[in-house]
């Protein structure tokens, strides 16, 4: 079924959705870098508040009211609409993007905890207009149908490569278990993520 | 009035679309009209240079790389979003509805009642949970959000059918004005009841499938952009064309000031080939905010107003003589499509011949959203009903159950001829072998230990042709390149590359030398995507348009070369003299004779390019652990035809993906209302399951192509048969029938449970 069973070290949903689920709530009222005791922490919001996000190598201020999804705000505040909003609750995987080095559901992520990381998106990992080789992969492997997850997988695809070059099939299952497709192209997809053509291609960010 | 025009649009769509049963095979072979202009052909297979081969998407990197701007991409300047204000309610009248403190929030540009309190029928009455009762435009989605809440509406909640059954019950309250259930529909042939009487065996029984959702990933919705009178529209849909149709008629205003764009689109299913009440609301709340706006639904509003599979209830009776022969098919049926009609289907499924056949038809109305034409509507319930009474009937015979259907299924009507739309009869066995059908145990998987294994199988068919209606338009410019436009849409199927490879065959160019241009009501119209039309009509019509430009440009060239037009071929990127290929010039020569004046030739569809009919055929192999009920699909064996085919990588594509979805609706997804309110217990993505990653088994596709055919569609035959066929394995497994899907663990504990207690075979 389509729970997923990510229990992994190093890629885990799950662990995830726990650090977000609880630090998520507490930085909305809180702020960032809030710790324990209430002693100079500065409350933020309602209003929007200005923040800095570091999305594919670029840097860009915007302001944005605390509630706001790292999702919502690469969408309708940077235009980066790669990520897309299909569940909006954690469990399609369509909104992936890697933040560091790990792959998060963005529309589970407030935009103001997402300060001071490294965010990457599918629009990210082309290199001029060269697509990287997990890109290329999806394509010669016919890893996409109407393409609305693609963005998604092809993120989650990249994490798990950087982590693990030579995954087995079942490693791979694993990995993408967090993203549905609903024109079922995931043999396809399967069949990309362990054969991107040129290993020199996947690399850390 | 927009409000009634929906609601006819989605219950009448299915009948428009006649996609409910195509006609048996031979009956389609209505005479083609007579051909205008030249007889029209694909090049002898020997010449195709990208027919038939394994094209990758032209759209694909922009898709790998988030670029592609999809409906819920586009930002349009100065816009604002939209957000729609859902009944709670599954049934309840509207006493008033206070918009006042919604449209003092600052940020709020536009506030819409969509229902009136005072209005009759459904004007003051909400149907089904996430009727929409209101809508907002703001500057921001969230203060769109805060805006909804601040609406006050007063519900009366009225008593709600959440179930066929509480519909069709004597003592259910009067919630539809024309009745709960439909008038009985008939359909009947030979003497039921004498040849059951007749028959050495008989098995009865009641059979159910569930209501599934569509859940495209894309959600249903559009941008709406005036200027002046005129409209632009961006539309989520499977129907550009369709959509203006429904667009203008809703506002009243003319089709020619209505323009349609769908560049790219996430996933429709069947779901997005009507028009959409929530563009027209989108349109009215950019007028009134005189700014564009966005509307686009969420995901649950999606699950509850968007359509959905309408569940399929069948009461049986069913016989076969002591040779195995079929005799007889009784078969109460009912069904609910919610608010909406339309939860017909027809059995026994018309690939097995059962000489006497009687169907008794009922829709039950109940207060859900409305049903809408979803991937083969009809099919797939009526193949997991009939294939499952066919594998009883074989155990009562102790027969294989591919023996009972080979000497049942439909075969040529003229023995002596090969029909290439009937051939069950030769798939049947092709998938057997890649299975390994002879290492079938009976029914009940006599291992010992909890896990069972088990193997079924089951057919389908499928019209597929293509659309009389449909209209093409080819340019050819004087640098040498290829415009070909045609009003079409690609929802995931690779049309845009489909209408590429046509034209770039047909040019003799790569495909690289032509440019595709889709998703457009200024191009000519072609169809909705839906009843697996597409490939039919978008082929044969853009060959007709290119071969149409093709020739006007031999007309320009055949002078200079010296010979008539008729004796040019377009080949490898060159013009040249059929019978002297070293005479002629490249296309890029060419092409300069035209000086400054493209040619635009159109095309209308023609016969002889495309064909009607499939077949195809689905073996599954499982696992079951008849301690946790868990079932786990190990293999899909797949055989399947679809005419020619056009191009291989994508064809396999939307095969793996019907299959796929076709175990979505063997073992997960299932809309579940709460009983008592209706209102929808599962409506998000976590707790309406879909097949994920790891749920996928191997899946071994033959795709049999008939060159010689033409394109026959493809989208939906690949979804029927895969319930069907892994019910029938899973019974071979734990040698109990489950009855009904999904064949979710808590369904095969029961039945096993009820098996242990008193028995189900």
């Amino acid at each position: 079924m389509a729970p997923k069973k990510k229990d992994e070290p190093g890629f885990s949903r799950r662990s995830f959705l726990k650090t977000v689920g609880a630090g998520g709530v507490a930085a909305g009222v809180l702020g960032p870098a809030s710790t324990a005791e209430g002693q100079n922490v500065k409350a933020i919001g309602p209003a929007a508040s200005p923040i800095q996000l570091n999305v594919n190598g670029k840097f860009h201020r915007l302001e944005v009211e605390p509630r706001v999804t790292l999702l919502d705000a690469l969408r309708t505040r940077l235009n980066i609409t790669g990520p897309k909003r299909v569940c909006d609750r954690g469990s399609c995987g369509a909104c992936t993007v890697i933040l560091d080095d790990r792959t998060v559901y963005s529309c589970s992520m407030l935009a103001i905890e997402a300060q001071g990381k490294v965010i990457r998106t599918a629009e990210g990992l082309t290199e001029g207009t060269v697509l990287h080789s997990v890109q290329q992969a999806f394509c010669d492997h016919d890893g996409l149908m109407c393409g609305f997850c693609t963005p998604g997988f092809v993120t989650a695809a990249v994490a798990l490569l950087e982590k693990n070059p030579k995954p087995t099939r079942q490693e791979a299952r694993k990995a993408l278990d967090g993203n549905i497709c609903r024109c079922g192209t995931y043999p396809r997809v399967l069949e990309a993520a362990l054969n991107p053509k040129s290993a020199a291609g996947v690399k850390r960010g | 009035m927009a409000r009634r025009r929906k609601k006819l649009e989605a219950g009448s769509w299915k009948l428009e679309a006649g996609t409910q049963q195509p006609p048996p095979p031979a009956a389609q072979a209505a005479p083609p009209p007579a051909p205008q202009g030249p007889p029209r052909n694909w090049p002898p297979v020997a010449d195709r240079t990208l027919i038939g081969k394994s094209i990758k998407r032209l759209d694909g990197p922009d898709k790998a790389q988030g670029k592609a701007k999809y409906t819920y991409d586009i930002i349009r300047p100065g816009m604002l979003y939209g957000r729609l204000l859902g009944s709670p309610h599954a049934h309840a009248r509207i006493k008033g509805i206070d918009l006042s403190a919604a449209e003092k929030l600052a940020g709020v540009k536009a506030v819409l009642a969509l229902k009136d309190p005072a209005g009759e029928g459904a004007n003051g009455k909400a149907f089904y949970q996430g009727d929409e009762i209101a809508a907002v435009a703001a500057t921001t989605e969230d203060i769109a959000e805060d805006a909804v809440r601040l609406i006050k509406v007063e519900y009366e909640p009225l008593q709600a059918l959440a179930t066929a059954a509480q519909a069709m019950s004597a003592d259910a309250p009067a919630v539809f004005p024309k009745g709960n259930v439909s008038q009985q529909s008939l359909q009947q042939e030979g003497d039921v009841e004498a040849a059951l009487k007749s028959a050495a065996h008989i098995v009865e029984g009641t059979y159910s499938t569930q209501v599934q959702t569509h859940t495209s990933l894309e959600t249903h919705g559009g941008i709406c952009e005036w200027e002046g009178e005129k409209l632009t529209a961006w539309v989520s849909t499977q129907a550009v064309h369709g959509a203006r149709d429904g667009i203008a008629g809703s506002l009243k205003i003319p089709q020619t000031n209505v323009r349609v764009i769908t560049d790219y689109m996430g996933g429709g299913f069947g779901s997005k080939l009507g028009f959409d009440y929530q563009v027209v609301v989108c349109a009215r709340l950019a007028k009134l905010a005189n700014a564009p706006v966005k509307l686009m639904l969420n995901r649950k509003e999606e699950h509850l107003v968007t359509g959905n599979r309408p569940s399929a209830y069948a009461k049986v009776r069913a016989g076969v003589d002591a040779k195995g022969k079929l005799v007889a098919f009784d078969a109460e049926t009912w069904g609910t499509g919610g608010a909406g009609a339309g939860a017909a289907f027809r059995v026994p499924y018309p690939i097995y011949v059962f000489p006497s056949r009687r169907q008794r038809h009922r829709d039950a109305y109940t207060n859900a959203g409305p049903q809408r034409a979803f991937r083969a509507p009809g099919h797939p319930q009526a193949s997991f009903i009939t294939e499952v009474v066919l594998d009883e009937l074989a155990d009562k015979l102790r027969l294989d159950p591919l023996e009972l259907r080979m000497r049942n299924v439909l075969s040529a009507t003229d023995p002596s001829q090969e029909d290439p739309s009937r051939q069950w009869r030769k798939y049947f066995p092709m998938g057997a072998e890649k299975i390994g059908w002879s290492k079938r145990h009976p029914t009940g998987d006599p291992a010992s230990g909890p896990i069972k294994r088990g193997m079924g199988c089951a057919g389908n068919t499928w019209g597929g042709a293509g659309s009389r209606a449909t209209r093409a338009n080819c340019q050819i410019l004087p640098d040498g390149s290829v415009l070909a436009r045609i009003g079409t849409q690609d929802i995931g199927t690779g049309t845009r590359t489909l209408v590429a490879i046509v034209a770039a065959e047909t040019m003799g160019l790569p495909l690289t030398g032509v440019k595709a241009e889709i998703g457009d009501t200024n191009y000519p119209f072609a169809p909705g995507s839906g009843g697996s039309v597409t490939v039919a009509s978008v082929s044969a019509t853009m060959r007709i348009a290119c071969e149409n430009a093709r020739d006007e440009l031999f007309a320009k060239v055949a002078p200079a070369l010296g010979v008539e037009p008729s004796a040019l071929a377009a080949k490898d990127g060159r013009i040249q003299v059929k019978d002297a290929p070293s005479k002629g010039m490249t296309w890029r020569e060419a092409c300069k004779l035209l000086g400054v004046q493209p040619i635009s030739a159109d095309g209308a569809f023609g016969p002889g390019l495309s064909s009607t009919g499939t077949s195809g055929v689905q073996f599954a192999d499982v696992e079951v652990d008849i301690e946790t009920g868990v079932t786990r699909v190990k293999r899909i064996v797949c055989v399947q035809d679809c005419g020619t085919i056009m191009d291989k990588l994508t064809a396999e594509s939307q095969v793996y993906g019907g299959i796929i979805m076709g175990l979505g609706f063997a073992l997960y997804e299932n809309r579940i209302l709460d009983r008592n309110t209706a209102r929808m217990v599962n409506p998000n993505m976590e707790w309406y399951l879909l097949p994920g990653m790891s749920d996928i088994p191997e899946i071994d596709i033959t795709l049999v192509d008939q060159p010689d055919r033409g394109p026959v569609g493809l989208g939906e035959p690949p979804v029927i048969s895969t319930a069907a066929a892994v019910a029938n394995a899973v019974a071979n497994a734990i040698g109990v029938r489950v009855r009904k899907l999904p064949l979710s663990p808590d369904a095969i504990l029961q039945a096993l449970n009820e098996e242990r207690t008193g028995g189900t075979l």
